[in-house]
């Protein structure tokens, strides 16, 4: 009896033509005792738990549901974490009157730099499933190690030593711990988080103990007495004061960067969600061409013309260059839909739909009414003011919520819903954005969020409008995905430079207007460096993979050949040396160090690592995520003192962020379908 | 048969203190055949399995490959002579992608020095063709082992083996939590490893699923050997006695039989 044999055939859960190639055996398999007779086989789930029932891929292999782009994008272990810095930088925005401006912002970056370093390493030690309790320690440790060499301290004979030779006997030591706590753990087999433990109070214990023994207190210093030390400087404080370099071009390349790295981002989702056409249709790119050239004509003339009439009409016509000429892209390049259907929106849709504009103008109205002439202080929640910012923020977000809720859920309906439902959510966002405009006093809020918001609007309305008109692709194209990518990451780092532009020069108007000076540091460049070397090693070394691998099947690497002692040993080196290389950070940035300097710091990178992304049993996680959780961590930080709040308040937002993190991130990943566990 | 076996193994036996867990175990293993030991739990499989794997060294007795005699160390010295075995749970890191798995502790890299690193595209091509080779069409081989399928999992394991010189594959119960299709699918790369010129050691406690594809079946009890047989001199019934020990499991069979319910029906239902 054969597996292929009809309609009567014993497995009866798969439609019988699927997958002939897999239905084999000219022998009873049929007659297989009971225990290896599993009901329904799990794969066949994993269609049905995509977004939508119909999103199996129509080739291929047919227990594989095609996962959009944004599903794929959140399966990245990182992106929870983006969406949650740009809250929180979003917030301390909204509620300090300083928080934004370039001083805090390289206030914040320098305290990520340095918690990033870390987190990085620390995310990477995670990934291979093994904890460091001592890092923070450490930090304070190599710190108080590069001093005391260089230091005229009894016990050294009266002259310390250059740091040419205090950097790498320090480095020799970082090395040695780490290579001690990755030894201990595999030798004895003992979870990293008790042996760390050890070294962490160990290293505690030293730094007091040996600061009182040769200095009789707990501030040791100073870096700078090193025979060497203007040598070493440039290369671990040097100091750009923003206000000292002038660029008169500057505005236009900060503009010009980030208006083609936010395009070249569109284009690229467009390239990575829909569906490539056979034959380029010419007249679509013409009117890509016409509308972008009107569009940059209208930029120009936004800066040169004044006024709110005129602002407003050239506003008007940028949107409509936006619509135009996406429209024209994408009509160029990819397959429209052949039916679109007409709106069939049930009830309950359309009821949330109501309310959810209800809502929002709701909070439109609170905030007119409602407006007194109390000012922020610290009873703020309690006031008249407090009250209508907090209800007009309630209600307007409850509203957006129904509505994108509604414009998900429409995602099922077809195309012609879709559209509705995805500009009823523009039209939500366009009315806050009037909100604003009419009823926020804070500049600001008038000449950034407004504007912001509207331009948001157009984008959702014009995707609603794209991709209910043009075809998804639901199907893996390797050459378009990585064209995709490639342009995504380039739109990314054009927006990204353009910000570092407008950061890091100044311009004669700004000079004559007396903008507060701002400076920054090396250190900020040795996090990105830092970062970008590490998600390169994850991404493309042997190490990377190996590091994954210990992590997520430390036996099944080993069966494998990887080395997996070897393995581990070396990322409690990597967290080692990040701590040294951190230690002569903050040495050379205060110039001295107290004993306990970095104790306790071990669990903020933990926290930044979790909120980046990573997993806390290994295997998963990035180092971006890393890095982008130790700025969610520093913008409290200082973001509290910004917005004047006693800065107690900052554990327990930490910890309310870690929860959040912890929760959301295990949303994100099951919503994405990411593996199963 | 013996003259161009691959790999024999001459009265093997292994006690772990006082319990004997194998005792004077003897049989060969041929390229192009597939070798079925058999047995029920605790009759000694994974003991053996573990010896030829390099995990353990026998107590007494010698492994020949090639007629020469070996002794493995470590699982990396069985790896060096060929031997690759694949484990039911421990095969595959299930949150890294296929082509990570695929060629995870032998990356090909190119670069110099420090900055080595892995050809992906050549890594992620070979992981693509062998996999088809092998008939697993898989669409993307990004994506995680862990949403592959029990069946495909093993299969790539499999391939993984092949590709990496393997002469000898050692599978060790691949169909145990595995459904009906997808025992079907394991078997059937068992069948191609064979054909590919492989020696195979298929360890199992399911005969049904051993008599299709072996060509030789050593079946074990309690540690002991019940004999190695080619598959003319023996039928699939008489695998199941001799593993369960004989005139129990008919016993048992008259019982089942009696308390109503016939055995084939459940699975006409799925």
């Amino acid at each position: 009896m054969t597996l292929q044999g009809g309609g009567t055939e014993p497995l009866g859960s798969t439609p019988p033509d699927v997958d002939r190639r897999e239905v084999w055996l000219e022998e009873p398999l049929t007659t297989i005792d009971k225990p290896s007779v599993q009901p329904a086989e799990p794969e066949l789930m994993v269609a049905n738990r995509g977004a939508t029932a119909s999103a199996v891929a129509p080739d291929g292999d047919e227990r594989l549901a095609y996962r959009s782009v944004f599903q794929r994008l959140f399966m990245r272990p990182e992106v929870g974490a983006i969406i949650g810095a740009v809250g929180i930088w979003t917030f301390f925005w909204a509620v300090s009157g300083t928080f934004g401006t370039v001083g805090q912002t390289f206030g914040w970056l320098d305290t990520a730099a340095t918690l990033g370093i870390m987190a990085v390493a620390v995310s990477m030690l995670m990934i291979g499933g093994e904890f460091d309790l001592s890092s923070g320690a450490m930090t304070g440790a190599m710190g108080m190690l590069i001093i005391y060499l260089v230091k005229a301290t009894g016990a050294l004979g009266g002259r310390g030593f250059p740091l040419e030779l205090a950097i790498p006997l320090s480095l020799a030591l970082a090395l040695g711990i780490g290579y001690l706590n990755g030894w201990m753990v595999e030798r004895t087999g003992q979870p990293s988080f008790i042996i760390t433990l050890g070294t962490f109070f160990a290293l505690i214990g030293l730094k007091l103990g040996l600061a009182k023994r040769f200095v009789g207190q707990i501030q040791i210093g100073r870096t700078d007495e090193a025979s060497d030390f203007k040598y070493f400087r440039p290369f671990f404080a040097a100091e750009w004061e923003r206000n000292k370099h002038e660029f008169a071009q500057r505005d236009f390349w900060y503009i010009a960067l980030v208006a083609a790295g936010v395009l070249i981002s569109i284009l690229a989702v467009c390239e990575l969600w829909f569906k490539r056409r056979a034959e380029p249709k010419a007249t679509g790119l013409v009117q890509f061409l016409v509308s972008a050239a009107v569009g940059i004509a209208a930029g120009i003339g936004l800066n040169v013309t004044d006024g709110v009439g005129a602002n407003l009409a050239i506003g008007v016509l940028i949107a409509l260059c936006i619509v135009v000429g996406l429209h024209g892209w994408v009509s160029w390049r990819y397959e429209p839909i052949g039916e679109r259907g007409s709106v069939a929106l049930d009830s309950t849709m359309i009821r949330r739909t109501v309310l959810g504009l209800a809502l929002v103008v709701l909070g439109g109205v609170v905030a007119v009414v409602m407006d007194s002439k109390s000012t922020n202080n610290f009873v703020f929640p309690f006031t008249t003011q407090g009250v209508r910012v907090m209800l007009a923020s309630a209600l307007g977000v409850a509203g957006l919520t129904l509505l994108a809720m509604v414009s998900q859920a429409a995602l099922r309906v077809n195309a012609a819903s879709k559209f509705i439902a995805t500009s009823a959510l523009a039209l939500g966002i366009a009315v806050i954005a009037a909100t604003i405009y009419i009823a926020s006093k804070a500049p600001k809020f008038r000449a950034a969020l407004f504007p912001f918001l509207l331009f948001l609007a157009v984008l959702i309305f014009t995707w609603g409008m794209l991709a209910s008109r043009f075809a998804e692709r639901r199907a893996v194209a390797a050459r378009a995905d990585r064209l995709g990518n490639r342009m995504l990451a380039l739109g990314i780092l054009s927006v990204l430079i353009g910000l570092a532009i407008r950061m890091l020069f100044i311009t004669k108007a700004e000079l004559l207007a007396g903008v507060p000076p701002a400076k920054t540091s090396v250190r900020l460049l040795w996090f990105a460096l830092f970062t970008a070397a590490m998600m390169w090693v994850l991404a493309r070394t042997r190490f990377g993979s190996w590091t994954f691998a210990v992590g997520g099947n430390k036996e099944a690497a080993r069966q494998v050949g990887v080395p997996a002692a070897r393995t581990k040993t070396k990322l409690f080196m990597l967290v080692a040396f990040a701590a040294w290389f951190v230690g002569i950070l903050v040495a050379f940035r205060i110039n001295s160090i107290q004993a306990n300097a970095g104790d306790g710091q071990e669990f903020l990178y933990i926290i930044a690592a979790v909120v980046g992304g990573t997993l806390l049993t290994g295997g998963y996680g990035s180092a971006f995520g890393g890095a982008i959780g130790a700025c969610i961590m520093s913008i409290p930080l200082i973001g509290i003192s910004s917005a004047r709040w006693n800065t107690d308040w900052r554990f327990l937002i930490i910890g309310t962020i870690l929860l959040l993190a912890v929760v959301s991130n295990r949303y994100l990943r099951t919503k994405a379908g990411a593996v199963r566990r | 048969m013996s003259e161009h076996a691959l790999l024999e193994l001459d009265n093997i036996s292994k006690y772990y203190g006082n319990i004997i867990a194998l005792s004077g175990v003897s049989t060969s293993v041929a390229a192009g055949e597939v070798t079925c030991v058999l047995g029920d739990n605790g009759a000694g499989k994974s003991s053996l399995i573990k010896i030829l794997a390099g995990v353990h060294q026998p107590t007494e007795g010698s492994i020949r490959m090639n007629g020469e005699e070996v002794s493995f160390a470590s699982p990396r010295e069985a790896l060096d002579h060929g031997i690759a075995t694949v484990y039911q749970d421990l095969a595959m890191v299930p949150l890294m992608s296929v082509w990570r798995n695929f060629f995870l502790g032998s990356e090909p890299t190119k670069g110099l020095g420090p900055f080595k690193f892995i050809d992906t595209a050549k890594a992620k091509q070979i992981t693509k063709d062998e996999l088809t080779k092998m008939g697993i069409d898989i669409r993307d081989t990004e994506q995680p082992v862990g949403t592959l399928s029990g069946g495909e999992r093993q299969s790539v394991a499999i391939a993984r083996a092949g590709y990496f010189g393997a002469k000898v594959l050692i599978l060790d119960e691949p169909t145990s939590a595995l459904g009906v299709k997808q025992s079907g699918v394991v078997l059937k790369r068992i069948v191609e490893a064979r054909n590919n010129g492989l020696a195979v050691i298929f360890i199992t406690h399911n005969p049904r699923h051993a008599y299709p594809v072996g060509d030789r079946f050593l079946i074990l009890n309690r540690g002991h050997s019940m004999g190695s047989f080619a598959k003319d001199e023996i039928a699939i019934d008489d695998l199941t006695r001799l593993m369960a020990g004989g005139a129990e499991l008919e016993a048992l069979e008259h019982e089942l039989q009696a308390s109503g319910a016939s055995s084939d029906r459940p699975l006409a239902q799925r």
